[in-house]
């Protein structure tokens, strides 16, 4: 599967070189007032967008980082982020 | 070659306003749920609406690779039963599914495997399915082309032997169950895309494709691969589903080597030798979800290695084709059955992974029993959707090997 990934430090690289990190699902839920459904939602439950999706990736053989990227899954290209995401 | 032929299924008919039953998704859940819904419970006003054509999903792309020897209490009954009607259904269906019970061969390469196959093999007999631990000498009697020398990567330890298993013929799966179901009323509508669901007061009252409306009040989504996104996006539902492209090929037809089905976690690796003498193996899955269903060099390369070392009179044989599928990954490695729960008349069933084909015969029965009671039977009830939440994730990840994008 041929991906291209630019990471913020090394710029774009070979996909292999990453780990995927899971759909963005937004900041971890508050600890106070935390119920079971919303821990559930926030870890196991995802969206499968056919599209573009907003997602985690982790340079795991480069510099360590992690980031967010916008890529279409019906492709398997990275696409620009969008401006409100900037 | 260009003359008239006779449709094997149905009439071509005109989408109707309204039925008793739609089905989303023309695949092997689908087409065995319509069949049953007619056969066993009278329902025959029934559409499986269906984008491209019946069979085109996991159903056309699978390694034809059918057994029973799950992991847990739950799942164990479930596959058994579905491994038991092929015969059955070679039948009632009068269509010949060409199973071939050649029996399965999972190969342990560490002492630790090699316990949790104890376990495995526990569980089984339990269940009434056969199931064996074998030393590697053994293995070797059952397949002579294996190598179970020291000198390869994953020295094989023993492995898990399951007569009953083997391989059937996804195709005609498709095709016999499709003629079987419009035998009985079933309408097939291929080239046909369902859009949206409609409800009103929590309750299904219609379904959009680009045909028209259709008035129904019972939906089921049971669309493979493609499920998670059409559920999310029509119902509003996530779920703990990952989709990931998994990949599989076949070799150049040779004389008969391998008269079992050959399987290995370590490896990453399983193979079976078809009728007509290629060797299909299926690889790994994508590191990262994606629908693509392309292939790639990789694979191709890690097959070749990893059947050159455990079976090394392939090494030089050419791969002739290679395809690509889905397969919808939940965090516990079992299906997601549930429904007429978070709106009355809606139905789901899919996170099959990789095991959607062996299961197709029974997880349609009883989604049939499901959509045609309203409650789910005993057998499906540990499948719902609430388990996550509830924390009673199923132990099916310990049976072989675990293939997430998260791990």
């Amino acid at each position: 599967m041929a991906l291209t990934i630019t990471c913020p430090v090394c710029g774009k690289r070979n996909g292999y070189e990453f780990r995927y990190g899971g759909e963005d699902k937004g900041p971890r839920p508050d600890e106070a007032g935390l119920t079971p459904q919303s821990w559930c939602d926030y870890v196991h439950m995802n969206n499968c967008v056919a599209g573009v999706q907003k997602e985690w990736w982790f340079h795991k053989d480069g510099c360590g980082s992690w980031f967010t990227i916008h890529r279409n899954t019906t492709t398997n290209l990275q696409v620009a982020t969008p401006e409100a995401d900037r | 070659m260009f003359g008239k032929y006779k449709p094997m299924w149905g009439e071509k008919t005109q989408l109707k306003s309204s039925y008793d039953a739609v089905i989303i998704g023309g695949g092997l859940h689908s087409l065995a749920t319509a069949y049953y819904l007619a056969k066993e419970h009278g329902i025959t006003d029934v559409a499986i609406i269906e984008k491209n054509y019946i069979g085109f999903g996991g159903a056309g792309r699978n390694t034809a690779i059918v057994r029973a020897n799950q992991r847990t209490q739950y799942n164990v009954p479930l596959y058994k039963e579905a491994l038991d009607l092929w015969p059955v259904l070679t039948k009632e269906l009068d269509y010949n599914l060409m199973f071939n019970n050649c029996g399965n061969l999972n190969l342990m390469h560490s002492e630790a495997a090699m316990k949790a196959a104890r376990m495995t093999i526990c569980t089984a007999q339990y269940h009434g399915v056969e199931s064996h631990l074998i030393d590697a000498k053994e293995a070797k009697e059952l397949v002579p082309a294996l190598n179970i020398s020291e000198d390869i990567t994953f020295p094989i330890h023993g492995a898990m032997f399951h007569p009953p298993g083997g391989i059937v013929r996804h195709d005609a799966v498709v095709w016999g169950l499709a003629r079987g179901a419009s035998k009985y009323g079933v309408e097939i509508h291929q080239q046909t895309e369902a859009t949206a669901i409609n409800t009103r007061n929590g309750k299904v009252v219609s379904v959009e494709t680009d045909r028209g409306t259709i008035n129904t009040s019972k939906v089921l989504i049971s669309a493979g691969g493609y499920s998670a996104s059409l559920i999310n996006k029509m119902m509003g539902i996530r779920l703990p589903v990952s989709v990931l492209t998994i990949q599989a090929m076949v070799t150049q037809p040779l004389k008969p080597l391998l008269n079992h089905v050959v399987s290995s976690g370590a490896y990453h690796c399983y193979a079976n030798q078809t009728l007509k003498g290629e060797i299909a193996t299926g690889a790994h899955m994508d590191q990262w979800p994606n629908y693509t269903t392309q292939t790639t060099a990789h694979y191709i390369k890690h097959q070749a290695e990893a059947l050159s070392e455990f079976l090394p009179c392939l090494r030089g044989v050419r791969f002739m084709r290679i395809w690509g599928g889905l397969a919808d990954m939940t965090p516990d490695m079992a299906p997601i059955m549930d429904g007429n729960d978070q709106v009355e008349g809606f139905f789901f069933n899919c996170g099959w992974g990789y095991f959607g084909f062996k299961s197709c015969s029974a997880a349609g029965k009883h989604m049939a029993e499901f959509m045609a009671n309203g409650e789910a039977p005993n057998i499906l009830k540990p499948f719902n959707l609430k388990r996550y939440e509830e924390h009673k994730l199923m132990g099916e990840t310990a049976a072989l090997v675990t293939y997430t994008p998260d791990n």
